[in-house]
């Protein structure tokens, strides 16, 4: 039997979960309020402030480190790297203290906080699956503008969590099999899975379908005209791309369950937007059959959009002729952290190494 | 409505840019074609394209005249359809207002206006009537497809209807079933691409390849990351005009490339340059997936789908593409874009009584 704490930081709090096998023992939320965390002026200034709450919880669960197998934390946005489970290395943490990342965001303290619990203990540290998993293949990193390529940035954690959880299902290995995947979170992202490889994936903040609270693709003569229609600023943009557009833009709120309540009292104007949300998923799914040449071998819907029944049978609609839909609603990313450190310490699948 | 039978002589117009078309047709048969070509300095005079009607009419009034094709009875003048009034698709008869529309440019700049205004002219001579034939701005699309992802920007229907619905009639006449009982998927591959999917005789969703969405083309950039798009619009490294010129005209292959002559870089792959190939990979790979996302919009229910334009003559491209989207259905090739042809085939229809033409004060919208 092996022990694994798991360790995900998120912008208002770090989840930690402390597994036996794959079997969850605990899981809590340390929770940090937006006033509390005004005082940091940088991400980075955050770490000793969540490693001390961190060994505090140990203390409280009576969990010693040195009892610990392995520590696996979530990835962040590193430099763009194979999917698969990487070893904590100096040349990763060297790469987030020192910026040498694609964005600046919390989860990049991860593998900081890992190492530090793991410390003296010689406990090896992991991170799995990070957003930067980048797997495209040529042909896909290509845009109509030399200036613009296409950047890989994706839920890729929870992506091949249920790209295994599929093939399981069908009774295969996910490295046999051609899927198309659907992220539906505040972002969607969808991916073409050709034998294990994301060959093909939309990045959420800015292309393809539009979701709860994004843009998505936006036809770009008229983004063009509104950037210099000299009534916005760039960031007042990016805004509406990433943060405000979609869901919100059109009805005023991100939430799946209020929008299917006006759906259901007869808010025409809702249906539409709604209905072309999953117009526009279908098509993105579909547009990946592109990149495995053939129907895929399932049509998977998963994260917290899939647990919305009108949602999916909306989706549904369009993509039910590409073969079977598997839906896995919901996200567990402690999960998939926790198993993906298994496969190692198991010997299912070697550890990688992050490049230099 | 009774059925005429013919034959029928129709004089077909279509200015483009940098050239008049003229042709007479005897029902589908060419009796007559040319090109009168225009050079930038015969242009150069004239600020607007209305301006350019009285120079445009002499010639082709001096090509009438010298031709012995046009002394024997002309049945009706078909005119290439401008920027109008979003409307359905189909054959309407020039009318004054869209005359005037056409006129004062009301939905844009563009050589294709003059077609109507030039073909009302010569019917008035000619005393017979005026028609156009699906122009670019047809717009059948539903509900749903013209949402985007802010309410600030709707989805716009321009693409190339004239050639995509007169391949898709081909295509119906080869199927042996009417167009508006099939469900295809119309791919135009030329300088720009519009894959266009027809529901049933109604193009319900299609790319505005004028307007950046879906796949790069030779000469266009396609959608594009829109994160990214907006910081190069902020960069300060480029006008607006500048970025548009992106988008259409110095987007996608040229590019990269330097050229958008299909010809010449098929001949750089072949003599092993590595990164035109991987240009070139990627158009194909981008048309494919709009090809796919077509097949959704019909719920996978397709019929066929149609590749033409220009780049549909080229037996690699359709290759590559039909390995990317055969499994969606059958597909069938007619090369080229006959733009005379349509225009004398919707007309036709007309005469024949087989269609009535439309009035576009019924189909403008406000």
């Amino acid at each position: 039997m092996y022990r694994i704490l798991v360790i995900n930081p998120g912008s208002t709090s770090t989840k930690a979960a402390y597994y036996r096998d794959s079997d969850p023992v605990w899981t809590e939320l340390l929770s940090y309020p937006s006033e509390r965390l005004a005082a940091f002026p940088a991400i980075l200034s955050q770490f000793d402030m969540r490693r001390n709450d961190l060994l505090k919880l140990l203390d409280e669960k009576q969990v010693k480190v040195s009892g610990l197998d392995v520590i696996v934390a979530r990835g962040g946005a590193f430099k763009p790297l194979q999917g698969g489970v990487y070893r904590v290395s100096v040349a990763c943490l060297d790469d987030v203290r020192n910026g040498r990342v694609q964005a600046d965001h919390i989860s990049n303290i991860g593998v900081m906080l890992a190492d530090a619990l793991a410390g003296e203990h010689s406990i090896p540290a992991y991170f799995v699956d990070p957003v930067s998993v980048d797997e495209l293949a040529d042909m896909a990193r290509l845009t109509g503008l030399p200036e613009i390529r296409r950047i890989s940035l994706v839920h890729a954690l929870n992506i091949r969590a249920v790209g295994r959880k599929a093939a399981a299902l069908l009774g295969s290995a996910m490295d046999d099999l051609d899927l198309v995947i659907a992220h539906l979170g505040g972002g969607i992202s969808v991916c073409a899975m050709k034998q294990g490889r994301m060959l093909d994936v939309t990045n959420a903040n800015e292309e393809a379908p539009f979701s709860p609270e994004r843009a998505g693709t936006l036809p770009s003569g008229q983004l063009v005209r509104m950037c210099f229609s000299g009534k916005f600023a760039q960031a007042d943009i990016k805004r509406k791309l990433t943060r405000e557009g979609g869901l919100l833009a059109h009805l005023g709120t991100s939430d799946l369950r209020a929008v299917e309540q006006r759906i259901g009292a007869g808010d025409a104007q809702a249906r539409t937007v709604f209905e072309a949300m999953a117009f526009q998923i279908g098509k993105t799914m579909a547009s990946m059959a592109a990149m495995l040449c053939r129907l895929p071998d399932a049509a998977v819907l998963t994260g917290g959009g899939a647990k919305c029944e009108l949602l999916v049978s909306a989706i549904r609609k369009h993509i039910d002729f590409m073969g079977p839909v598997l839906v896995f609603p919901g996200e567990n990313e402690m999960e998939a952290l926790a198993l993906g450190a298994l496969r190692v310490l198991r010997g299912e699948e070697r550890e990688r190494e992050y490049p230099a | 409505m009774s059925r005429k039978a013919g034959p029928f002589h129709i004089l077909v117009i279509n200015p483009g840019s940098t050239s008049t078309k003229i042709a007479l047709y005897r029902d589908l048969e060419p009796v007559f074609d040319k090109a009168i070509r225009h050079s930038t300095q015969d242009l150069s005079p004239f600020e607007r394209i209305a301006d350019q009607l009285e120079f445009r009419f002499a010639l082709i009034q001096e090509c009438l005249d010298r031709n012995p094709d046009f002394r024997g009875e002309i049945h009706a003048v078909v005119g290439r359809g401008g920027l109008l009034s979003p409307i359905e698709g189909g054959v309407y008869e020039v009318t004054d207002a869209m005359l005037l529309d056409l006129r004062e440019a009301r939905y844009g700049q563009h050589a294709s206006n003059l077609g109507g205004i030039l073909a009302h002219r010569l019917a008035q001579q000619l005393k017979v009537k005026a028609y156009i034939v699906d122009p670019v701005v047809v717009d059948e699309m539903e509900p749903v497809a013209r949402i985007s992802g802010i309410p600030e920007i709707r989805r716009i229907s321009i693409f190339h209807a004239l050639n995509q619905k007169s391949v898709a009639r081909q295509a119906a006449e080869e199927l042996g079933k009417p167009y508006a009982e099939l469900n295809l998927i119309v791919v135009h591959l030329g300088g720009g691409i519009s894959v266009g999917v027809h529901k049933r005789g109604r193009v319900v969703d299609v790319n505005n390849a004028l307007n950046g969405e879906g796949p790069f083309s030779p000469e266009r950039s396609g959608g594009l990351p829109a994160g990214q798009l907006v910081d190069l619009c902020f960069s300060g490294r480029f006008t607006h005009s500048q970025m548009l010129r992106k988008l259409t005209g110095a987007g996608g292959m040229v590019a990269y490339l330097g050229t958008q002559d299909m010809l010449e870089v098929k001949g750089r792959i072949s003599s092993g340059d590595a990164f035109a190939a991987q240009i070139y990979d990627a158009m194909v790979y981008q048309i494919a997936k709009e090809i796919g996302s077509g097949s959704t919009v019909l719920e996978g229910d397709v019929d066929a789908i149609v590749l033409t334009g220009g780049l549909a003559q080229d037996e690699r491209l359709i290759g590559d593409l039909k390995r990317r989207v055969q499994w969606i259905t059958r597909i069938l090739v007619y090369p080229g874009e006959k733009e005379m042809m349509a225009l004398a085939r919707g007309c036709l229809s007309v005469l024949m009584g087989q269609e009535p033409p439309r009035k576009y004060e019924d189909y403008r919208k406000e």
